[in-house]
């Protein structure tokens, strides 16, 4: 150390004084874990039961009805015969090549993740586009959320929550979610100043502009943002996976570790699959949206 | 607007298949290297052992391993060591068709014992020393603070007498048997023994870890607020030695044949209660070193240690989060009487002096 000068050696805090302090933080993590863990655990509680809820009516229920009821929304949402047949026989070729069961755990999970992501993301993209100080300081956090390689945060989720969906359910809404709540707030900015001069001239509240004008005109933006924290969830399916979470990301472990080809690459093309019907579906959905705002305002 | 979520998806796509050529870019190294080795070995090798490439696997007791030949090898005997990354199988493969690396530290050849009893029969490869004297145990382990509470827990069978001491995280009043990461050997060995002692009648459920670190964040979690704990792991292991653990004795024997054709299978119907073997761990050296080697291969003939000694390490570095590099050092420094024993004095001299 003392033989090198500090412009050939870049000055560093010193190992001894980074391994006290990765040791600080560590142990009061830690304490902080054995302290509150337990009543972390059951503040999730109610979510746990949500998904074991959700999951449990996937599996459980006789397939035909389950094919059906998803046939069901794919027709209402985008009122589609080609995206319905196409969502029936990706789902007809994922049960023949047996992955039913797996594929349904993983589209329970999403589904609840997706409801968090909305029932979280909805109101801060909201607020967010009112107050700009707000747009400010929440920014830089969806930047982190985004960018952080997601193992660096499973290991506290872990300590905190043990393993398995409420853990994988967490890591998963921590990526998703930041689309919802850009597109959100993109959107409702994006509302043309002059119909908001209109909503003011015939002398609507704060609560009406924002309910009757500005989002059903944000709407189509705000579904894009939906599809986007989808997509980001389908993503997340392996890496939750990894923490014990059920579903198509397992079979997808054990194909690395065993270096099974045939097999990661079915369980692979089974989450394309599923992606693919959740995209066209409320894509779709979206633009019939859009569709019939223009019939209305134009 | 619209391509952006397949886009993403081709980027993961792009990203995986990028990940594996790297991966597969690392073996083709590991192989295509030997080519050239022996030739420059013989070139610079005046008295020295010349270059030496030795597999760093990718666990933390092979790791420190891996470091410790490092040192001693290079500061001691004059080799040029070369770290080269590994796992059980790529490595042992890469050493039986392609004579490189040289040497494997620390190979688990229960799961390869097969190839490589032809390899070493053929004179492609020798073993060293048995790197762990006491090999590699495995089996279902509770943590320590569990048994002080409940001494008369000693077995398996025991132990799944009360569901409520061991809960399942995710099944209310059942209680939950942490498995073996998704996808490892394990995975089926502990599958297979919780179908043969009857489990799932005993109000117990599989849990599903998905990786190492969720299999040892579920066990650090358990042990920080001091519940129960029950599953699938395997010593010497920082874990173990930072966690003090318990394995529940399995109450049989093991039952090679029955373990080879039914425990360890997918599509096995009717498993026995079966204990897990002792894994051999060995030292394993291309014929090609063992000849050119000298008094380097001497050593690697020599060096071993038990799993107390490794536990205790793999926990020292754990707390001090160090690397196995660290961790070889502090060995070397600190247990100077259990090394020293494996090198002629003038080697350990000149290690010390390197210290």
């Amino acid at each position: 150390m003392s033989a090198k000068s500090w412009l050939e050696e870049f000055p560093t805090m010193g190992a001894e004084g980074l391994s006290t302090l990765r040791r600080a933080i560590d142990g009061s993590f830690r304490g902080f874990s054995r302290e509150y863990g337990e009543a972390f655990e059951r503040l999730f509680d109610p979510l746990r039961d949500f998904l074991l809820f959700s999951e449990h009516l996937l599996t459980q229920s006789p397939w035909p009805i389950v094919l059906g009821v998803i046939a069901l929304i794919a027709w209402i949402a985008s009122r589609s015969w080609k995206i319905v047949a196409g969502t029936v026989f990706t789902l007809l070729a994922i049960g023949y090549f047996g992955m039913w069961d797996d594929t349904m755990k993983t589209i329970s999970m999403i589904f609840v993740c997706t409801i968090v992501a909305l029932v979280l993301g909805l109101p801060i993209g909201i607020a967010m586009s009112r107050w700009g100080r707000l747009e400010k300081t929440v920014s830089p956090a969806l930047d982190v959320m985004q960018t952080m390689p997601s193992f660096v945060y499973l290991i506290p989720v872990v300590m905190l929550l043990g393993i398995g969906r409420v853990a994988g359910m967490l890591a998963v809404v921590i990526y998703a979610i930041p689309p919802v709540i850009r597109f959100t707030n993109l959107g409702i900015r994006l509302v043309d100043k002059d119909v908001l001069e209109a909503a003011d001239a015939f002398g609507s509240s704060m609560w009406q502009k924002m309910v009757r004008v500005q989002l059903p005109l944000a709407l189509p933006t705000i579904m894009a943002g939906i599809n986007q924290t989808i997509m980001l969830s389908l993503a997340m399916v392996v890496v939750a996976a990894m923490i014990g979470v059920q579903g198509l990301g397992q079979p997808v472990l054990k194909a690395i570790a065993n270096q099974y080809f045939t097999m990661g690459m079915f369980n692979g093309l089974a989450i394309v699959g599923i992606a693919i019907i959740f995209d066209r579906v409320s894509q779709t959905y979206g633009k019939r949206l859009q569709k019939h705002l223009e019939v209305v305002h134009g | 607007m619209t391509r952006f979520p397949l886009q993403s998806l081709a980027l993961t796509a792009v990203a995986l298949a990028a990940l594996s050529l790297t991966a597969c870019g690392k073996k083709e190294e590991v192989a295509a290297a030997p080519a050239a080795a022996p030739a420059a070995a013989m070139a610079a090798a005046p008295a020295s052992c010349g270059k030496v490439s030795v597999a760093n696997m990718n666990w933390q007791s092979a790791e420190v391993l891996a470091h410790i030949d490092n040192i001693i090898l290079s500061k001691g005997y004059g080799c040029e060591v070369e770290l080269v990354p590994g796992d059980t199988m790529p490595t042992l493969t890469a050493m039986m068709e392609k004579g490189q690396p040289d040497v494997a530290p620390e190979a688990w050849i229960n799961a390869v014992r097969q190839p490589l009893d032809a390899a070493v029969a053929a004179g492609k490869l020798h073993y060293a020393a048995q790197a762990l004297k006491d090999g590699g145990v495995e089996g279902w382990w509770v943590p320590k603070y569990i048994i002080d509470a409940h001494p008369e827990i000693k077995t398996i069978d025991d132990a799944l007498k009360y569901p409520k001491l061991f809960p399942a995280p995710e099944a209310k009043g059942k209680g939950g048997v942490y498995n073996c990461p998704a996808g490892w050997n394990c995975q089926l060995t502990t599958v297979n023994a919780f179908k043969a002692w009857d489990a799932a009648k005993k109000g117990f459920v599989l849990v599903d870890t998905g990786s190492a670190a969720g299999l040892d964040g579920s066990i650090a979690k358990a042990y920080e607020r001091k519940q129960g704990w029950l599953g699938y792991y395997w010593a010497p292991t920082a874990i173990l030695g930072k966690y003090e653990m318990v394995k529940l004795d399995a109450g049989v024997p093991h039952n090679k044949e029955a373990f080879d054709t039914c425990n360890t299978k997918v599509d096995c119907d009717n498993p026995i209660k079966n204990d897990w073997a002792k894994s051999d761990v060995f030292t394993v050296v291309t014929d090609e070193f063992k000849k050119r080697g000298g008094p380097a291969v001497d050593y690697l003939n020599a060096r071993a240690w038990d799993n107390q000694t490794v536990n205790t390490l793999l926990s020292w570095m754990s707390n001090n989060q160090a690397t196995g590099a660290d961790g070889a050092k502090h060995f070397l420094q600190t247990q100077p009487e259990l090394w020293t024993t494996w090198v002629s004095p003038e080697v350990a001299a000149k290690v010390k002096a390197s210290l």
